[in-house]
Parts: structure tokens; C-alpha cells; sequence
């Protein structure tokens, strides 16, 4: 996150111009094998998922990260915030699982678990440790 | 490149924590060396799964300049266990390693020098790439195709796209990431590299998340994550398998299965009193055998591992008829591919082929039993290739027909 960096060396246009051969050899795979990799529907989700990142999901986890920020009092903010973003990653994670999108008919071994009640003990083991950082952090301050 | 932004736009996409400034606290978690550390780690887990994926790909795809060897018997499953693995952990760690940069997405001007738009230009086949790979592993291991692309076509040439997207970004990086992980942390940092972006507020009380704070849960939600997913192929851990697709000790003889009879078709042919195993191609004498005769001939026991390209396995012992014996039986010559088919009528995994080495193998098996009982129909039945080092969807199940090459 440095200011206006200096000119780039040797080693930049090297890996830049390796880098960037690999991708548009890559590139030519996905077209020249367009019957397995569909480039239309795959250009979907990777552009789309990109996007979908950058524009709509990173904002929101500022502005939500700002409200945090500010409604949770002082000792309770650090682990709060670090129990958010566990919660939020284990249980987007969890969530094809849950819901069982990939279950397949006729299969037993498939999905076996009960992933629903599963997330939610891993949920609250997160927040269980949360609480008990709050606790340790509220005695160390008083 | 002089796309100027009206003022309060350009503050908010040159500093992170604009919305924060009205407030008590700044963040200092975007700082160059959080995102460094956060870089290499993923360098390094993004690099496992790529060597990883790559050995699957030739496993599935052989080359003849590198054949791939039976032995170690439980290599496979191994490095596709690391794979699937590495990717689970990847995820928190690219999560945060783009919420890390992410204002740099969004910031102008675009680039000032030709190298920056090299630079900005290469961030977005690393950022689409790295997402997709995460996106797309978890969604197959948890058998979710919400696309229409082949996954294993898609996810190996996007493997390439991500790789070569690393290899720019890396040497774009490489010098700042070296230097800010040389120097002991020092705060502020960040007010340091940028006097615009703010200070550091962390020896605040009460400032919220410190970057060692964020950098430990990073590591704690990939240790969640794993815990909870590994124990679908280290068997000591399956009871920790919360968030695991596959339960190692569920399914039919207690083992699980990706595809079963009644999905693959076969439930009729597998179980018809016609059924007969024919060893055929170059061969003196073709073979036809029934299940009697496959009983008659000396049998081989040997323990060896399922291992899915989801990243479960589990170990086994199977007895049946050593592949090296019927050929022999059949008069074929040595060093010849042998083709092996199932009674599918369709599906991508009819078929595998065994090179010269596995073919000859003495693990390599049409195996009959599983734990001493016949086979269960989900499993195989009559009998299927079980051999070492090789993913579960090459040892085919169903097996009417040994075709030498």
C-alpha cells in the first residue's frame, strides 16, 4: 500500500510476461475445449463471481465491519469481530452442505451428516470462546 | 490516466478507513505487511493445490513421458487429500486477503506508470481465478454443479489462469513483501508507507482487532474449517468431521460410495445369471468367465485405499483376482495398456485404463470381497479394479471386460 512506486525492475516484466503467457495459454484451453468447459458459462462465474465480490459483497462487509465497530463497547469489540468473521466464513462454508444442494438421490453416503444442527454447535463453540476472550478482557481491565 | 474523482469519492477509494475516521477507531489492519503474510500463505496453499491438482490431472489424463507409478501404494491418496485440504484452508485466508486490498480495487487513478496497469490490469485474473478455484472446489466437493461446465476441465484451465495471474502478481510483489517481512512489526505502519491512509490505534484500548488479532483468526477459521472437513480422510479425526461430505464409516459395508447401482444403471446386469468377465484385444486365448470361475482362481488379499477426487478415502482389505494372472491366463503380451470397462451403459468413468506397471502390479485386482464379504452391489459388484495409487473414480466398478491394447 505504498505511494507512487518507482520504476519496475527486471524482475516485474519477467514474471509479468511469463504470467501472462500462462494465462493466455490458459485462455486458449478454455476456448479450444469449449465443449467441457462451456467458456460462455463459465466466464459467468468466474466474472460474475468476481464481481460479485468487488461490488457487492466487500462493501457490504465494510459497512456491516463499521456498524460493528461502533455498536460493540471497547473490551467486547476484538473478539465480537473475530467471531463475526469466523461465523461468517464457517457458515458460508456450511451452506451447500446445509441446504444439501449436492444431495444425490439413491445414495445413503451422500451428505450424511446434519449439517444444519452441525453448524450451528460449531457457531456456538465460536462465540463460546468469544465470550470467554470478553470475560478474560473484562477482568485484565478491572 | 488522470481520471480525478470528486473529493469525497476519492477519499473514499484512497483510504480504507474513511468511514471509520468520524469514529474512535481506525483500522490498521490494511497494512502492507498483513496483506504480505496474507499473500504468501496463500501463495504457498494455492501452490499445493496446483501441484497437487496437477498430479490428479496426469492420474486422470496420463502422459507418456510421465507414467504414473502404482507405488507408494497410498500416494494418491495423499496428495489428494493435501489438495482438497489445502483448498478448504485457503479460503478464509483469501477472504482475507481481499478484504485486506480490496480499497485498491476501487482506487484512482487507475495506474500511473505502464507497469502499474500491467500490475492493476493482472489483478483481476488473480482475484476472478483465486475465487473461482475456491468457489468451485468447495461447491464439487459438497457435489453442487450449479453450472454447466465440465468441473474438472474448468477448474484445471482455470488452475493455469490463477497460477499465471501468482507468478506476475508475485514478482510485481516481491520486493515490497520482502522488505515488509524482513523488518520486525512496527506500528504505525501503515501511517508509515501512506501518511493519507491514518495511524495505527492499536495500542488503544479497546481499538478492536490488532493485525496479530486478524491474522489469528484467519489461522483459527482455517483450523475450523479444516478440523471439521479432515476427518473424511484421516480417519483418527472422523468424529471431528462436523462439516465433512463424506463420513468415512457410512455407507453400504460401512464405506461410502460417490456414485451407486442404482445411479450408475447397472442394477439388472450387475446381478444378471449371464454375466460373464471377458478378457479380449491382443490376447492368444479370449476368456469368458463367470462368477464361478472368477471363484476358482487363486485369490489375493491386500488392503488398499478408495481415495476420492473429493478428498475422502478410506483403507480396505479386498480379495479377488490379480489383473497380472488373467492376462497371463489369457496369453497377452507384457508391456500392453489394458483397458478396463464397466457394465455402465454411460457416464464419463465407464471406462479406465491401466498402464504397463499397474497392469502388473501385484495389488491390482478385480476384487470380489471387501472386509471378507462379497462385495455390495454399490460397491461393485460382481467385481471391481481396486489398485494402488489411483483415484477412486479410475477404479472401476462393475467390471464386464479386461481389453488389452
Amino acid at each position: 500500500m505504498s505511494a507512487a512506486p518507482g520504476p519496475a525492475g527486471p524482475r516485474f516484466w519477467i514474471t509479468a510476461a511469463a504470467g501472462w503467457a500462462v494465462i493466455g495459454w490458459a485462455v486458449y484451453g478454455i476456448v479450444s475445449n469449449s465443449l467441457d468447459t462451456r467458456p460462455a458459462n463459465l466466464a459467468k462465474f468466474v466474472v460474475g463471481g468476481a464481481l460479485l465480490h468487488d461490488l457487492l459483497v466487500a462493501p457490504l462487509a465494510i459497512v456491516f465491519g463499521v456498524l460493528v465497530a461502533r455498536a460493540v463497547p471497547g473490551p467486547a469489540r476484538a473478539p465480537v469481530q473475530a467471531a463475526l468473521a469466523v461465523s461468517a466464513i464457517v457458515a458460508v462454508f456450511a451452506w451447500p452442505l446445509v441446504r444439501a444442494y449436492g444431495l444425490a438421490a439413491n445414495n445413503p453416503t451422500s451428505l450424511p451428516h446434519n449439517y444444519g444442527r452441525n453448524l450451528l454447535v460449531l457457531l456456538g463453540v465460536v462465540w463460546a470462546v468469544a465470550a470467554g476472550a470478553v470475560i478474560l478482557r473484562l477482568k485484565r481491565a478491572g | 490516466m488522470s481520471v480525478r474523482l470528486p473529493e469525497p469519492l476519492q477519499r473514499l477509494t484512497t483510504d480504507p478507513d474513511a468511514p471509520l475516521r468520524q469514529g474512535a477507531y481506525r483500522s490498521a489492519l490494511r497494512d502492507e505487511r498483513v496483506a504480505a503474510i496474507l499473500g504468501a500463505a496463500l501463495g504457498i496453499l494455492f501452490s499445493i493445490c496446483f501441484v497437487t491438482g496437477l498430479y490428479s490431472h496426469i492420474q486422470q489424463n496420463p502422459v507418456s513421458w510421465l507414467p504414473i507409478r502404482p507405488r507408494p501404494a497410498g500416494l494418491y491418496r495423499f496428495t489428494q487429500g493435501l489438495h482438497v485440504a489445502a483448498g478448504i484452508a485457503s479460503v478464509p485466508v483469501l477472504i482475507a486477503k481481499l478484504w485486506v486490498v480490496w480499497p485498491r480495487f476501487v482506487s484512482f487513478p487507475v495506474a500511473r506508470r505502464l507497469s502499474g496497469l500491467v500490475e492493476r490490469l493482472g489483478l483481476f485474473p488473480l482475484v476472478a481465478g483465486g475465487i473461482f478455484m475456491t468457489f468451485s472446489g468447495v461447491a464439487n466437493i459438497a457435489q453442487w454443479y450449479p453450472w454447466r461446465f465440465s468441473f474438472t476441465a474448468s477448474h484445471y484451465w482455470m488452475a493455469w489462469v490463477t497460477m499465471g495471474s501468482i507468478v506476475a502478481h508475485g514478482g510485481a510483489k516481491w520486493a515490497i513483501a520482502r522488505r515488509t517481512l524482513a523488518r520486525p512489526s512496527r506500528r504505525p505502519a501503515l501511517a508509515d508507507a501512506d501518511p493519507e491512509l491514518g495511524t495505527s490505534a492499536e495500542d488503544e484500548a479497546g481499538a478492536g482487532l490488532t493485525r496479530r488479532g486478524l491474522l489469528t483468526t484467519v489461522a483459527a477459521a482455517s483450523g475450523v474449517l479444516t478440523l471439521t472437513t479432515i476427518g473424511q480422510t484421516v480417519r483418527p479425526l472422523r468424529r471431528l468431521g462436523l462439516l465433512a461430505p463424506r463420513d468415512p464409516a457410512t455407507g453400504p459395508q460401512g464405506r461410502p460410495v460417490n456414485r451407486g447401482a442404482v445411479n450408475a444403471g447397472v442394477v439388472d446386469l450387475a446381478q444378471s445369471p449371464f454375466y460373464r468377465l471377458e478378457v479380449s484385444g491382443r490376447v492368444a486365448r479370449p476368456l469368458s468367465l463367470d462368477l464361478k470361475d472368477l471363484r476358482a482362481m487363486p485369490a489375493h488379499d491386500t488392503v488398499l485405499p478408495i481415495a476420492c477426487v473429493e478428498g475422502w478415502s478410506f483403507s480396505a482389505p479386498w480379495s479377488g483376482v490379480r489383473i497380472r494372472d488373467l492376462l497371463e491366463m489369457a496369453g497377452a503380451e507384457r508391456d500392453r495398456t489394458i483397458l478396463i470397462e464397466s457394465l455402465e451403459p454411460r457416464g464419463a468413468y465407464r471406462t479406465s485404463t491401466l498402464n504397463p506397471d499397474q497392469a502388473a502390479d501385484r495389488d491390482t485386482l478385480l476384487a470380489l470381497d471387501l472386509d471378507g464379504e462379497t462385495l455390495a452391489l454399490d460397491h461393485g459388484y460382481p467385481c471391481r479394479l481396486i489398485a494402488p495409487n489411483r483415484p477412486g473414480v479410475l477404479q472401476t466398478k462393475w467390471v464386464n471386460r479386461v481389453v488389452v491394447l
